[in-house]
């Protein structure tokens, strides 16, 4: 859909431009300092190559909670860095009122339906309750997700899940070069 | 094997077995764990129990019989859809479920019904379908006036139950027959009224309608899921093809993990200035070039072009003057072999050592330049081609 070479250059350069701004080549650092600055550089990149997604909003405030990774991050964002850290917060308040919403309507419901079908309701509440699992563990998993409903969650994780395979093959993409020049 | 998910789910990846195997195994477990919540150590159970029977509003004791009689009466096959689609099962909305609302109430749902069935061009055959309907012929003359607060008061209904975002989850349905000559206009959350036409068979009361358009909604997003998700197009039911998207995210993550480790543990010596350079550079021209073949939809086929192109750029040192000199390999080669991306280029970094020293930094000179670019253009092609 949307993976453009464009796109795909687009997050090589924020990448590389990540890693010099945290001075990667530099010997001064240990191993996983390193490591971290560059999935540091990497996440970064693909939030900011992405645009204004709403897990790239989670991501850059997932990142931004470490005080030590700000300053790359400003440095490597620009002015993008106000706009895609900002606006996850105000959303939080309204799905809490929601839950409780929802939680008493269901109850109310099944208890309802309980009256009437009861085999029934209780293979629909079983599957219901799997894919309420699931669901959960998938919020954990994108970033972000904690304050999204049902639906912009599936969009959210679609968009995530290819913009992951991307950085994962640009990445790969780096590292084989860079091996390739090592060996020069 | 990968470890259990510290998330508490008591989804093992069991990798060993086939997958069919794998999903019942799956299932018995988080079904067992249903059961028993207080046998079960993981965080997530004993509230999903909790909270399981607190949903039914039963004591637990008939919750649990509940339990037991719908996993031992179904077979194999079914449980498995048991956690898709509700829908395969034929439903038959007692129309007594009306006498919950007023009585005109339900004049209003008949006559709305009788005339969302009108719209069908099949009403002869619905009315056997909907239990205690005799008075068919009464309900045409009701149609214009009813139906009009009938919709009216579905979408004010549908339009809160969207306001309120339930999940798709929240409510326990009451489905009937999906038909095969169905159709369905539902749309967005953006439009004032929620058009969503019943299918043969199916209730057309306002919980329905609503849970009906979000059914719809989540099953598009859950399409274009399974074929992001290779493997996932076979895969039925709900809860297995989250399972298969939670899985595919997680792959991802952990091999950006394991590949931010493996370029930390490269040699700094490398100097990604110039490789920004060149990226900068040919971020331009690379696009225009890469017009016929290069826009890669499919995202398995990875920038083929575009960074065959700036790890040519990227293998050759700084000082030579590239113009974009056309490549030799044609895209589709390298297409085919990188889709078998594999650890095996470790073997082949011998083979552009041995070119690539063929290109002295210390003269290098213009003149050299188009039969270095020929040696070093095989080196670099022989990299890339796992």
């Amino acid at each position: 859909m949307q993976l453009t070479s464009s796109f795909k250059l687009n997050f090589l350069k924020q990448m590389l431009l990540g890693f010099q701004l945290s001075a990667v080549s530099s010997n001064n650092m240990s191993f996983h300092e390193r490591k971290k600055a560059i999935k540091l550089s990497a996440d970064a990149a693909i939030a900011f190559a992405r645009g204004r997604t709403r897990w790239s909003q989670g991501l850059i405030t997932n990142l931004s909670k470490n005080e030590k990774n700000k300053d790359v991050l400003k440095g490597l964002l620009g002015r993008e860095y106000d706009e895609l850290s900002k606006p996850c917060c105000n959303s939080w308040k309204i799905p809490r009122s929601k839950k409780i919403l929802r939680r008493c309507l269901r109850m109310s419901s099944t208890r309802k339906m309980a009256g009437r079908a009861q085999h029934d309701v209780g293979k629909s509440i079983l599957a219901k309750t799997l894919a309420k699992k699931r669901i959960q563990v998938l919020k954990k998993l994108v970033p972000g997700g904690e304050s999204m409903d049902g639906f912009s969650l599936l969009d959210e994780t679609l968009d995530y899940a290819m913009s992951l395979k991307a950085q994962v093959d640009g990445m790969r993409c780096i590292l084989r070069t860079s091996e390739a020049l090592n060996f020069k | 094997m990968e470890p259990p998910r510290s998330s508490g789910v008591g989804i093992d990846n069991s990798g060993e077995y086939s997958p069919e195997i794998a999903e019942t195994l799956r299932f018995e477990e988080e079904i067992q764990s249903l059961i028993h919540p207080s046998s079960f150590d993981g965080s997530a159970a004993p509230t999903g129990g909790g909270s399981f029977t607190a949903l039914l509003g039963l004591p637990a004791n008939q919750a649990v019989e509940l339990l037991h009689d719908s996993g031992a009466r179904e077979p194999l096959a079914s449980r498995i859809r048991v956690g898709g689609h509700p829908v395969h099962r034929p439903f038959h909305l007692p129309l007594d479920c009306s006498s919950a609302f007023p009585s005109n109430a339900t004049l209003v749902d008949r006559a709305a019904r009788f005339s969302v069935f009108a719209a069908e061009g099949s009403p002869a055959s619905s009315s056997g379908r909907l239990k205690a309907e005799p008075q068919d012929s009464d309900s045409p003359p009701l149609d214009p006036i009813p139906t009009g607060p009938a919709k009216r008061k579905d979408t004010g209904r549908s339009k809160c139950d969207v306001r309120l975002s339930l999940s798709f989850k929240s409510q326990a349905k009451a489905t009937a027959k999906k038909s095969k000559n169905a159709e369905e206009n539902t749309d967005g959350d953006k439009l004032p009224y929620v058009h969503v036409r019943a299918r043969r068979g199916q209730a057309t009361d306002n919980h329905s309608l609503a849970e009906r358009a979000r059914r719809e909604k989540i099953n598009v997003r859950m399409k274009l899921l399974q074929e992001l998700v290779p493997g996932c197009s076979k895969i039925t039911g709900t809860a297995l093809v989250l399972d298969e998207i939670i899985n595919h995210v997680q792959t991802l993550q952990r091999q950006v993990e394991f590949l931010s480790m493996r370029l930390a543990a490269v040699n700094p010596r490398i100097d990604f200035s110039s490789l920004d350079s060149y990226l900068s550079a040919e971020c331009g021209p690379v696009t225009v070039r890469n017009g016929p073949g290069g826009v890669v939809v499919d995202p398995s086929l990875w920038p083929t072009d575009a960074t065959a192109e700036a790890t040519r750029r990227l293998l050759v040192p700084q000082f030579w003057h590239i113009d974009l000199v056309p490549p030799q390999l044609q895209p589709q080669q390298s297409l085919t072999t990188w889709e078998r991306d594999g650890a095996a280029h470790s073997q082949l970094l011998p083979n552009p050592t041995t070119s690539l020293f063929l290109y002295d930094p210390a003269n290098s000179g213009n003149a050299n330049v188009p039969h270095l670019t020929a040696k070093l253009k095989t080196a670099e092609d022989r990299a890339l081609n796992l």
